[in-house]
């Protein structure tokens, strides 16, 4: 009886919104308010204000900085959130279904992960270096280098992963984001500029835009490790098994 | 007339279905994962729909390597808001899943109906 009211009223709702959606902009037509109101700027003018060929890397690092750097601090908050509730792992005590049982994986599967991980990890190290002048950046390529290790735990176990990947390495790079971010944050302060200003002026423009693109990649790759290691400890530290 | 407007935007339509799909998971479903799935869902719907606002006919990634005066490009904003939106929609996530964890250990349930007596 709930149920069928609550299916009632949000029909009811489903119409309204169709409603809605016929009022709307057509989607693709240029000179809808989304497209017309400050983006024009950021495509004429991106590359010569911020150094950078991709203009979301661009909005995302230079024009909106201060968002990422919430965001960032966001991801970093969620880690110790999660690591104050749940605790991290305990290298002795837990373990996790491929170390309980008794069962060997199949020689196919470690083949396969041990050959295909290295391509894996290049591949995540390629759209974190590469991401200003192609789609990518860092939270793309640390997401994907977290899926590879999680991989990695998933078919050889948590103990022999946990070899490789110890908890004194992750607990250094975790907060690797916040902290370029204020590096980068506090270079300009030398310029007498504002907080994330990437276009350091006194300098020639080639050294200008070289000195823009060289702060860019610096970001990504501090995001990227940072997401990687903070994914991988998210992980690990919801793995958990009934002591027997 | 208006069936005409749907289809041109079909994406929004899409995106207000989903919305409402999650909609039904969080009221319906007893089960806390259940819910935070529905949570998940209405999530994606909103990703959907600004993504969509910012798509150009007959434009290119906005990516400017190579490309003439005249190329018209996809509107860089709201993948720029969007990627900011899907890290924190896994951060939130991961919280939720850890809190669920750990009143599953306490309770031994994740029904909501069944926690709603427990102390």
């Amino acid at each position: 009886m709930k149920r069928f009211l609550i299916l009632i009223s949000l029909a009811a709702f489903w119409i309204v919104l169709l409603f809605v959606v016929a009022e709307m902009p057509p989607i693709g037509d240029p000179a809808n308010p989304t497209n017309t109101h400050v983006v024009p700027r950021y495509l004429k003018r991106g590359v010569e204000e911020a150094g950078c060929e991709n203009i979301v890397t661009t909005i995302v690092l230079n024009y909106r900085g201060y968002d990422t750097m919430g965001e960032v601090t966001v991801i970093f908050t969620a880690l110790c959130s999660v690591l104050a509730i749940l605790g991290r792992e305990k290298s002795k005590t837990s373990y996790s279904e491929v170390d309980a049982s008794p069962v060997k994986p199949s020689v196919i599967i470690h083949t396969i992960i041990l050959l295909i991980l290295p391509l894996i990890i290049m591949f995540s190290l390629y759209v974190i270096l590469h991401g200003d002048v192609s789609p990518g950046g860092g939270f793309q390529g640390g997401t994907i280098a977290a899926a590879s290790l999680i991989v990695f735990t998933l078919v050889f176990g948590y103990l022999h992963s946990l070899n490789r990947i110890p908890v004194r390495l992750r607990t250094s790079v975790e907060s690797s984001a916040p902290i370029a971010f204020t590096i980068v944050g506090i270079i300009s302060f030398f310029y007498h500029r504002n907080f994330l200003t990437f276009m350091l002026p006194g300098l020639s423009s080639n050294y200008q835009h070289l000195l823009a693109r060289g702060l860019l990649l610096f970001l990504e790759v501090g995001i990227g490790l940072g997401g990687a290691t903070i994914f991988t400890s998210i992980f690990y530290s919801m793995k958990r098994m009934e002591q027997k | 007339m208006t069936f005409q407007k749907l289809l041109v935007n079909f994406n929004y339509v899409v995106a207000a279905t989903l919305f409402l799909i999650g909609l039904y998971c969080v009221m319906v479903k007893s089960n806390l994962i259940k819910k935070f799935m529905g949570l998940n869902i209405m999530e994606t719907s909103v990703f959907l729909l600004v993504v969509s606002t910012g798509w150009v006919r007959g434009g290119k990634a906005p990516i400017m390597v190579g490309v003439s005066e005249k190329a018209s490009f996809v509107n860089p904003l709201p993948q720029a808001l969007i990627l900011t939106g899907i890290v924190v929609a896994v951060s939130t996530t991961a919280l939720a899943l850890a809190l669920m964890i750990k009143i599953y250990e306490r309770c031994g349930t994740l029904d909501a109906e069944k926690l709603k007596g427990m102390e």
